[in-house]
């Protein structure tokens, strides 16, 4: 039985070519404890507004400005952490694209279509009465 | 080695014979994989988006459900929430560094910073039993009479605290209890098995079986695993506990 390098000799050993070298790895190391120090502070931030100012600053302020912090951290977790950054053009877009179109899909269908749930009678029905009663 | 990089060199990506997106086919149906789990717990948190905004005014408040923290006095609020989010983001960071160390092929580093990131995978799903048995149990600060169905009977003004699947001592709406435990209970699932996939890399790492294939691949794909399950809990962190 033969292993799918000794029959495929030309093809690139993707596996072993990310290996680096120390000097490399040091300076990887440094960026990744400065993205490390920037999430700390980002969630501080957020958990401070989030347990002190959720009342003064307004519903669709404060939903705003959790997103945004939101993602600046999802930005950092994909690109930095999971290498997203460091990988070819074409796999950057097949990740991103496909799901940054459905996102974007369903927010669009929850927002605008959601009005409609309004109109429904029953189970909708019973459960605001419910929660004005109390 | 070089003979291989020359190869890439000349090849057209779409050409066929490498891989147009330059990683292992492995690492590529891992992102696959994950983005569709992102899909999932995306329909999630928009359900829950569209839940919340049709019930305004009368669902909870997080920081006053979510005040609690162990053996501490009460009335903290999101404190121990907060805990959990550095607990997952610095057991992220560990896991980033675990694969750096595989990139240089030192297997000391990997069994290092890959049993530390177990560790704050553990403490992080040792917390999420700990929330849960405080949302279900409740408290004295949380409680109210509660109209319900069991059995066939209807049961009215029924003194109530904590939380299930058919009422809540928070809100009105049975809605808040369920997406608590439906989003955060799918969560924590992906933890616990990314602490398993993160055991079971540790014992292949240990036994040396990456130095026999000369490259540290395994942990880069269960870190790519590990680094979604932080990613979805930065978003139901915003979403369930801060807005």
């Amino acid at each position: 039985m033969s292993t799918f390098f000794e029959e495929y000799p030309d093809y690139p050993n993707y596996e072993a070519a990310a290996n680096h070298d120390e000097a490399h790895g040091k300076q990887i190391r440094k960026k990744l404890w400065m993205v490390f120090w920037v999430m700390l502070i980002v969630t501080l931030i957020e958990l401070f507004i989030g347990a002190f100012f959720s009342e003064q600053l307004g519903e669709l302020n404060k939903e705003y400005t959790f997103i945004f912090f939101t993602l600046v951290k999802a930005f950092f977790i994909v690109f930095v952490f999971m290498h997203l950054g460091d990988e070819k053009k074409a796999l950057k877009y097949v990740i991103i694209a496909p799901y940054t179109l459905f996102i974007f899909y369903l927010a669009f269908m929850a927002i605008t279509e959601g009005v409609y749930s309004n109109f429904l009678t029953g189970v909708g029905d019973a459960l605001s009465a419910a929660a004005l009663s109390h | 080695m070089s003979n291989q990089a020359a190869t890439v060199q000349l090849r057209k990506d779409w050409d066929g014979g490498v891989s147009p997106f330059g990683v292992s086919y492995g690492k590529l149906f891992m992102w696959f994989f994950l983005v569709s789990d992102a899909l999932t717990f995306s329909s999630l948190l928009c359900a829950y988006g569209f839940m919340r905004h049709k019930f305004t005014g009368a669902w909870a408040k997080p920081n006053e459900v979510f005040n609690d923290f162990p053996f501490v006095s009460r009335d903290l609020p999101l404190a121990y929430v907060g805990f959990m989010t550095f607990d997952l983001i610095m057991s992220s960071v560990t896991m980033v560094l675990a694969v750096e160390a595989g990139h240089r092929k030192s297997r000391k580093e990997v069994i290092m910073w890959l049993a530390l990131t177990v560790l704050g995978g553990l403490i992080f799903v040792g917390s999420q039993c700990w929330e849960w048995y405080h949302f279900i149990t409740g408290s004295a600060e949380h409680q109210r009479a509660v109209d319900f169905w069991m059995n066939g009977k209807h049961i009215v003004n029924q003194h109530f605290e904590g939380a299930n699947l058919v009422v809540n001592a928070y809100t009105a709406l049975p809605t808040f209890g369920d997406f608590f435990f439906c989003i955060t209970g799918f969560h924590g699932f992906h933890v616990f098995s990314g602490v398993v996939i993160n055991i079971i890399i540790l014992i292949m790492v240990a036994k040396g079986m990456m130095d026999k294939r000369g490259h540290y691949e395994m942990v880069e794909k269960a870190g790519l695993y590990w680094h979604f399950v932080d990613l979805v809990w930065v978003f139901v962190f915003t979403f369930f506990y801060l807005l």
